[in-house]
């Protein structure tokens, strides 16, 4: 069993509820994301939200985002410090932090289609992002340069989205956001219409990211239970209960509690395949 | 060919213009001697106005006119057009939009009042009948722009001040030229009206007016094809210039 232990919370969701045409879509949601401390090892956060299609999770994504304000309840994040992207995890130690409501930009928004400016280049696109980040100040071009050489997007700088495969794209949002500075990274089915090769590629990426920095966060939206079960630590189940109108968080299976979370090949093991039958039985 | 949405290479289709031009211009040819003169008599006329400095003086008249025109033209309408996502702003660029269903025709004693010379009147005019359909095309590409457009600037997180300036400003610079490409007909349809409230500086809408007068009709359907050839050439100058700026726009 892998040692961890949780640190401060980094984002809570208390009570949020949504209505749309005064129908509930989603309704008192409540769930909380920790900092999850590994002893030697700069570790993210890497959470899921499953559910089915309709369910709510766009909406869902929509307000985690500050993009939709919920009309109850209230999203709380970790008051930014001015930390670069790849700093070392000595920062959790130290230093107390608030919770304050969420704001759109907040949060590094990765959206299902990899949406970019089509009349900015690739390289434009980035440094936008990188003008954002306080601590990247006069370094903006090393760091674009740096990110595109670990994504393997060095040749495609100059280009327009538009001449960009979908698997590059995507690439480009993370960067993009990555750049950007956010410790949070939301991602609606990041797994969504990928063939298998591509689909192990977007996997490892996105383990690169979580490690990247200890307050870093990914929240996968999705509704790909196997792929988004295997890299998380901690899966909350959007569904419906009993007699409620709208949607909520049904169920929060903790990988870590379980030994699922960080351990290669998890697919394969047994403890992993009852995981997803029970989720599977919760949607 | 004769297939619905069949596909045709670039030199097929060409070739299909050249043709059909070919057909029409020999059956015109053929139709017997009458009012309307046939195409080797203007032709004819159309190689006697092209050799003639008469022809250039006049065009070249009008060419200044409407380039200024579309010069201010465009500020006007981009300037009410940026703003119409300001909500204080949004009636007036409503109302200018709705000024296209007014006649110039109506206003031409307003114009004189308010304006000092017969150049200003023609200015003024070719400005206030081009502004509202500029003013309609460029709204219409604001109020179709993807939602994400904006969503990507907030999750930014930029202002919406930043936001109107990436996604509106500089998103669509490439559409304005395709929106002067577009109207340019207009504006060069309204020079020859006009040119005809005030004929001393000339232009080939005066011109136009003056064979039209004397029933000169080789020289008048030689003018338009001139005025057709003209329109032709900025539309695809215009074209040139859009995907030079934004190279974006070839993709």
């Amino acid at each position: 069993m892998t040692i961890y232990s949780r640190g401060e919370t980094l984002l809570q969701v208390k009570d949020l509820s949504l209505y749309y045409d005064n129908k509930c879509i989603l309704c008192d949601i409540n769930f909380s994301i920790d900092d999850i401390i590994r002893p030697g090892i700069q570790q993210g956060q890497v959470v899921s939200v499953i559910g089915r299609s309709g369910i709510g999770k766009t909406q869902l994504f929509r307000t985690l985002s500050g993009l939709q304000q919920p009309d109850k309840g209230q999203i709380l994040v970790r008051a930014s410090q001015d930390t670069t992207p790849f700093e070392a995890p000595s920062l959790r130690t130290g230093l107390p932090w608030t919770l304050r409501p969420v704001h759109a930009g907040d949060m590094g928004v990765i959206f299902q289609n990899y949406y970019q400016f089509g009349w900015r280049t690739i390289e434009q696109s980035l440094r936008l992002a990188a003008h954002r980040n306080k601590t990247l100040k006069g370094m903006e071009n090393d760091a674009i340069k740096e990110y595109a050489a670990q994504f393997g997007l060095s040749d495609v700088l100059k280009r327009y989205p538009r001449q960009l495969s979908g698997g590059q794209q995507q690439r480009v949002s993370i960067i993009q956001q990555l750049l950007k500075g956010s410790d949070f990274l939301l991602l609606d089915e990041p797994f969504s219409g990928l063939d298998v090769c591509v689909l192990d590629k977007v996997v490892s990426l996105l383990l690169k990211v979580s490690l990247s920095h200890e307050f870093k966060t990914l929240i996968i939206v999705s509704h790909d239970i196997p792929t988004a079960v295997a890299i998380s630590d901690t899966v909350f189940i959007l569904g419906k209960k009993d007699g409620q109108e709208g949607s909520t968080i049904v169920r929060t299976i903790d990988l870590m509690e379980r030994g699922l979370a960080w351990e290669k090949n998890v697919a394969e093991r047994k403890e992993f395949a009852e995981t997803i039958r029970e989720i599977k039985l919760c949607l | 060919m004769f297939r619905p949405f069949e596909k045709i290479s670039r030199t097929t289709f060409l070739t299909l213009v050249a043709l059909e031009a070919i057909v029409f211009l020999s059956l015109w040819q053929s139709l017997p001697a009458g009012l309307i003169p046939s195409p080797l008599k203007i032709g004819e006329g159309l190689g006697g106005l092209i050799t003639s400095s008469l022809l250039w003086d006049n065009v070249l008249v009008s060419l200044v006119l409407t380039l200024k025109a579309l010069f201010f033209s465009v500020l006007i309408t981009l300037l009410f057009s940026y703003l119409s996502v300001v909500p204080f702003f949004r009636p007036i660029a409503q109302f200018i939009i709705k000024c296209r269903y007014l006649t110039l025709t109506g206003l031409i004693f307003i114009f004189t009042l308010l304006t000092r010379d017969g150049s200003q009147l023609k200015l003024s005019l070719l400005v206030f009948g081009i502004v509202p359909f500029f003013t309609t095309s460029f709204m219409s590409v604001i109020l179709q722009t993807n939602a994400q457009e904006f969503e990507l600037c907030q999750t930014l997180g930029y202002t919406r001040w930043q936001c109107l300036y990436e996604v509106i400003i500089v998103g669509k610079a490439d559409q304005v030229f395709e929106i002067v490409r577009q109207n340019f007909a207009i504006a060069w349809m309204m020079i020859t009206m006009v040119e005809g409230l005030s004929m001393s500086e000339g232009g080939i809408g005066t011109l136009l007016i003056k064979y039209n007068k004397y029933n000169d009709l080789v020289h008048v359907i030689a003018l338009q094809t001139v005025i057709f050839g003209l329109g032709l050439f900025f539309d695809y100058l215009l074209g040139i210039l859009r995907h030079w700026f934004f190279p974006y726009t070839k993709l």
